[in-house]
């Protein structure tokens, strides 16, 4: 380091000025359209329906973004080091019915069910990711495997039938009075708080910024002496984490049972969220706030429809529209900045 | 600039291998091969344990070609993502399923409501998949959407407006139900008394759709267009090839043979569901592990239809026979087990052979 | 010619630093292969402190290859490596950044999403309880920016937004962030404009002074005596020797580069008089090329002679649709055209071999009869259909005209070597007789007996009446092959040569000596 820096005696002199952070500025373009249009709906259905902006019409609003939004935290992750996850559906449903039998048989405490939980979630992340670092083989296939192997776990587990009479011990991250401090419902603050201590390692940490060069090109950060194969198997095992923490917000955000079918769908909604959010699927871009506000969004147009009293599936056809909407404005402004 | 790698120039000139290891290498690197190799030992087991006595119930041809009914859907979907990922640069369609629901209601509407023909509800239904498709393709070739993120998009609008068409009700008037007798089993002219009877959507959907694509893939010059921008679209545009235009089509293809496959579908439950496509795992997801199993490379640019149809006779065998040998009603979640393991050690399998042969092309 | 004497212990150079003189790297004997290919013979070099060491040769030479061996990309089969005076093996990338061995590629090794700070940092982030220490990062970053001239609010820019130049400068930062004792600069110049390369020679002699060693590979010859200290001339991977660059001239070093091969004796070639078939009038893109004048009659093959970045490549592009002229015209038979695309172009009746065969030319993992019929679809198109008889004879024709070494038509084409498959590519050209082909770098990477071959039929097409333009930056080869020869310097043709011309005239023209023997157009 000492020869370049100890060089040119003009240098010392005038200090540039250097804002402290190196990055792209906390909040991007298209996170601010986000917040926009999410400002501009909720004006619409306050305007639109008198029922909107109540405490019992948007609480219920912020429960229900929480378990897309936390799982989206760790598939941020993946779609940053240029993967995908397609098999989290299946993680869910492993560890919502673990979850939810361990409870029904055994008296355990919160804390320890929800680390149960996580446990499972990070366990079967770490398949995907062993499978997919150091099998070399595209993530999207190798999940699309893994999420047939967890539905069989997850279908022997619940044994052909549904659980039943689930204690209320999660109802702390339920959309009911137990599982509100202040009036903000805990699952969606505690959605919150990982979502910047991500958001925080993503930007400030050395780890963090390598999940990046790993997506922007994987053999150059190989050179620049990133391991590679170990972000990338963390990145998986995150995932699964959050999986298993996303679980137990669900379960709570349920009735006393847990169905079969709990966690269908929900793969594709985690990465329509990510996706809105203005991630890049081609990877090395993105960011945690950026997919919090896409599920907001995504949460915001079902409530919305439910509230106008239309058919409530029509929700899915806007979904579809933004992510068009979202990637092809992205796309736009890329196309733009090349030419310059 | 390194030289070409010299290993896989000279790996063919080596002169004495052993029987041994060319079989093995043949099963390795010729996907057909593999694929035939479990397609038999499969079959085989069952049989075997049939003998034994160890299944519940007989697994003889009669119920081998009864489980064929599930290989229609199953294999004209699986070609409908072989086209698209052939054509290359990520290539992929999650919306099969919710074109399938869509088309599917149009065709009951048309059909069972509007009293029109059999011929031109199905006309209208291969416009409908085509122009679904085409909406795809657009997205993904002129506009350069990612192929996941086009399709993921318009997997949900069309989900959406399958369910809201007709106000989430299923439609199954008389002449939908009658519809029912074309999902028949039959018994083949001349040859039918030697052999079991195999139901009609095979001869009806599947093998012509096959015949289709194994035609437009093997002999026409679109074929050709399509692997050669799957291969490599910077030397298919200097060999002035419309790359766009091409990769247009292919998607555009795939949703007619998704339009099909909703006749078929609306056949075989005698009604047109909103959710026939997304029930369960959807329809995308099976149909894309049947295409990677058939040895189509998700790069692009390699994949036969032989791969689909032996891949698809595999799981169908497979999960056919899964039932039989599991007690109790666990079968399908073995079949769900079955169709990842398989999965997963096709694909890690490919990384081997690439690794280890230059490539299992 | 004169013969300097060999590895005489040169100049210390300007301003050298205190240490400069000692040996920090030599390479004794060191030989590489390739497969068959030779690509290294019994190579020395001997680089001081302190000194800016040129390596030059042509395109093959094996300049690339030593590179290679000294960044810990490839390893020598044989020979010694020396580092400050201690024998070493060099296996890895990590083994070499590790000595303090700094190498920048031609293309830059950047994440284009992310800073500049943090691209020069990857790997190694400055750290304080967990987390980056941005200010003492961008502090390092600033000054190293500072020090390669660029403005040090570039710190916070993304290296997507940066100019092709401007990144590559990030790449040299990255390159000395690390504790660099040898920087390896492989052509810095051939995407620089002549200011960015003043900017570049400050940095350069900055750190010199500092004590760093510095590998410098140009094309360029001029710039080396306003750079190097010391020239080390490879040719057919063998190093022809190390001398003091004070005495030598560029005429001197293309004598050596070239070596005792004397031109091919060339059949003189009687070109039929004719109205020109393709004329490029003051053809210019903004960036690349201007002014470019170019005239082809039909049988004519006309070389363009550039190095890379002289723009050469880009005129090709243009002719065949991919790039879009934006000032003067192109005439075919005399009318004005403007290729819109490949497509466009192949109507035209203009065939285009491309210069990158990997990237542009071949569908690899396809067989031959399919990669030359790849560009011919219509017309073995019977109603839809591909007339596979047909499709087959011409491949077969075609395998026997170029002399394609393969069992069958079926073989797929990234199995053979790259004389064999370049002939594949080049035969897609020749299935429908172009009116106009353009040849650019048409014996890149392919081995002796095929470049025979390969202008052999060059030849032969011209003979049949098409207009030949060859884009090359293979001098010997534009002399051999070319009726008339224009040098493109700086994006523009500048002089033009006939077929008496000598290698030494033309590379001297190219390298900027404009030499009184060269008639100017």
């Amino acid at each position: 380091m000492s020869a370049p820096t100890t060089l040119g005696p003009d240098l010392g002199a005038k200090p540039v000025k250097v804002r402290n952070r190196v990055l792209s500025p906390p909040v991007s373009g298209q996170e601010l359209v986000l917040i926009g249009v999410i400002v501009v709906l909720w004006a619409i259905l306050a305007f639109a329906t008198p029922a909107f902006l109540t405490s019992g019409s948007i609480l219920p609003l912020l429960a229900g973004v929480a378990p897309i939004a936390v799982m989206g935290i760790g598939m941020t992750v993946i779609i940053i080091t240029g993967g995908i996850d397609v098999s989290i559906a299946g993680m869910l449903m492993v560890c919502a019915v673990i979850t939810a039998k361990t409870m029904v048989g055994y008296e355990v405490s919160l804390p320890v069910i929800v680390l149960i939980a996580i446990g499972v979630g990070a366990a079967l992340g770490a398949i995907n990711g062993v499978l997919i670092a150091y099998g070399r083989v595209h993530a999207i296939i190798i999940t699309f495997g893994t999420a047939n192997v967890f539905q069989f776990l997850g279908l022997q587990i619940f044994g052909s039938s549904t659980v039943n009479n689930i204690p209320r011990t999660l109802s702390v991250f339920g959309a009911g009075p137990a599982g509100r401090t202040w009036g903000i419902p805990h699952g969606f603050a505690i959605m919150v708080v990982l979502a910047a201590i991500m958001w925080w390692y993503l930007r400030h940490t050395a780890g963090g910024r390598h999940f990046y060069a790993i997506g922007g090109d994987a053999h150059a950060a190989r050179l620049a002496g990133v391991r590679v194969q170990r972000r990338t198997l963390l990145a998986y095992v995150i995932t699964g984490a959050v999986v298993g923490l996303g679980a137990c917000f669900t379960i709570a955000l349920g009735t006393a049972t847990v169905q079969q079918n709990i966690g269908s769908g929900r793969e594709l909604a985690v990465i329509a969220a990510v996706v809105i959010g203005g991630t890049s699927i081609m990877g090395g871009r993105g960011s945690v706030l950026g997919t919090v506000l896409g599920a907001l969004l995504v949460q915001t147009v079902s409530t919305g429809v439910t509230q106008l009293g239309w058919q409530s599936q029509l929700s899915n056809l806007f979904v579809g529209v933004f992510i068009v909407i979202a990637v092809g404005a992205d796309l736009i402004r890329q196309r733009a900045r090349r030419k310059v | 600039m390194t030289t070409t790698a010299p290993a896989p120039a000279a790996a063919p000139a080596q002169p004495a291998e052993s029987v041994g290891s060319r079989i093995i290498r043949a099963i390795l690197t010729q996907r057909i091969v593999l694929l035939i190799v479990l397609l038999l030992a499969v079959v085989a087991t069952f049989f075997l344990m049939d003998v034994g006595g160890y299944l519940t119930g007989p697994y003889d041809s009669d119920y081998m070609a009864a489980s064929l009914i599930n290989l229609v859907p199953l294999v004209m979907l699986a070609l409908a993502e072989l086209l698209v990922i052939v054509s290359g640069r990520g290539g992929i369609d999650l919306s099969v399923g919710a074109i399938v629901s869509l088309t599917g209601m149009v065709f009951g509407l048309a059909y069972g409501e509007w009293g029109w023909s059999l011929w031109l509800s199905i006309i209208l239904a291969i416009g409908v998949g085509g122009l679904l498709g085409a909406i795809n393709g657009f997205l993904v070739a002129y506009l350069g959407f990612p192929a996941l993120i086009a399709t993921l998009a318009t997997y949900y609008a069309y989900g959406s407006l399958a369910i809201v068409i007709n106000n989430q009700k299923p439609i199954s008037t008389k002449p939908i139900q009658d519809l029912y007798s074309t999902a028949r089993t039959v018994e083949l002219p001349l040859v039918g008394e030697y052999l079991p009877n195999i139901p009609l959507g095979i001869f009806t959907f599947m093998i012509p759709t096959a015949i289709v694509v194994w035609v437009i893939l093997a002999r026409t010059t679109y074929g050709r267009r399509l692997y050669a921008i799957g291969t490599h679209d910077t030397a298919a545009k200097f060999a002035a090839i419309d790359v766009k235009d091409t990769r247009m089509k292919a998607y555009v293809l795939a949703g007619i043979i998704s339009g099909l496959v909703a006749v078929v579908t609306v056949a075989q439950f005698a009604s047109a569901r909103p959710d026939a496509g997304a029930s369960g795992n959807g329809m995308a997801l099976p149909a894309i592990t049947i295409a990677v199993l058939g040895g189509v490379a998700i790069t692009g640019g390699i994949g036969r239809v032989a791969g689909i149809i032996l891949g698809g006779l595999l799981i169908v065998w497979l999960n056919a026979g899964i039932p039989l040998a599991i007690e109790g009603n666990n079968g399908p979640q073995y079949q769900l087990l079955a169709l990842g393991v398989v999965l997963v050690f096709a694909a890690l399998l490919n990384g081997l052979t690439n690794r280890k042969y230059g490539g299992s092309k | 010619m004169t013969q300097p004497n060999l590895n005489k212990p040169g100049n210390p150079g300007p301003g050298g630093a205190p240490d400069s003189g000692l040996a920090r790297l030599s390479l004794t004997g060191i030989s590489k292969r390739f497969g068959s290919v030779r690509a290294i013979r019994n190579a020395d070099m001997v680089v001081k402190a302190g000194t800016v060491h040129a390596l030059v040769g042509e395109n093959g030479a094996g300049k690339s290859t030593l590179i290679k061996i000294v960044s810990g990309v490839e390893s020598a089969d044989t020979g010694e490596i020396t580092f400050e005076g201690a024998p070493v093996k060099i296996a890895s990338t990590v083994e070499a950044m590790g000595l303090g061995i700094a190498t920048v590629y031609q293309e830059p090794q950047l994440f284009a999403e992310l800073t500049v700070s943090e691209n020069i940092f990857t790997g190694r982030e400055i750290r304080r309880g967990g987390r980056i220490d941005w200010p003492a990062q961008n502090a390092k970053v600033v000054e190293l920016l500072e020090l390669i001239g660029l403005p040090g609010r570039y710190a916070t820019a993304t290296v997507g937004s940066l100019s092709i130049a401007e990144q590559q400068q990030v790449s040299i930062a990255k390159a000395l962030a690390g504790n660099a004792k040898i920087l390896i600069l492989d052509e810095p110049s051939a995407i620089l404009t002549d200011a960015e390369i003043e900017v570049l020679f400050t940095v350069v002699r900055r750190l010199t002074e500092s004590g760093v060693a510095v590998i410098y590979i140009s094309h360029r010859l001029d710039e080396l005596f306003r750079i190097a200290q010391e020239v080390t001339v490879m040719r057919d991977g063998q190093t022809i020797g190390t001398y003091p660059i004070s005495e030598l001239s560029v005429r001197q070093i293309a004598e050596l580069m070239v070596g005792g091969i004397l031109n091919d004796a060339r059949t003189e070639r009687i070109i039929p008089d004719g109205e020109p078939k393709l004329v490029l009038k003051d053809l210019g893109l903004t960036g690349k090329f201007r002014d470019v004048n170019v005239t082809v009659k039909p049988g004519e093959i006309v070389g363009l002679y550039g190095l890379v970045g002289s723009g050469v490549s880009e005129i090709a592009a243009t002719i065949y649709g991919i790039d879009h002229a934006d000032a003067g015209s192109i005439l075919l038979n005399g009318k004005a055209i403007s290729p819109r695309s490949p497509r466009h172009a192949q109507k035209l009746g203009i065939a285009l071999l491309p210069a990158n065969r990997k990237v542009e030319g071949m569908f690899s993992f396809q067989p031959i009869s399919f990669n030359i019929s790849a560009g011919h679809l219509s017309l073995l198109s019977k109603g839809g259909f591909i007339d596979r008889a047909r499709e087959t004879k011409i491949a077969k024709t075609m395998i026997s005209r170029l002399a394609v070494k393969t069992p069958s038509e079926k073989q797929p084409i990234g199995a053979m070597s790259g004389g064999n498959a370049q002939k594949v590519v080049l035969a897609r050209q020749l299935v429908e007789r172009p009116e106009v082909l353009v040849l650019a770098e048409p014996t890149q990477g392919v081995d002796v007996g095929a470049k025979e071959e390969i202008h052999r039929i060059i030849t032969e097409l011209a003979e049949e009446g098409t207009a030949v333009l060859v884009v090359t930056s293979d001098l010997p080869e534009a002399l051999r092959i070319s009726d008339r020869l224009l040098v493109v310097r700086g994006g523009t043709t500048t002089v033009e040569f006939g077929p008496e011309a000598t290698q030494v005239d033309v590379l001297a023209a190219a390298a900027g000596a404009v030499d009184e023997k060269g008639k100017a157009l």
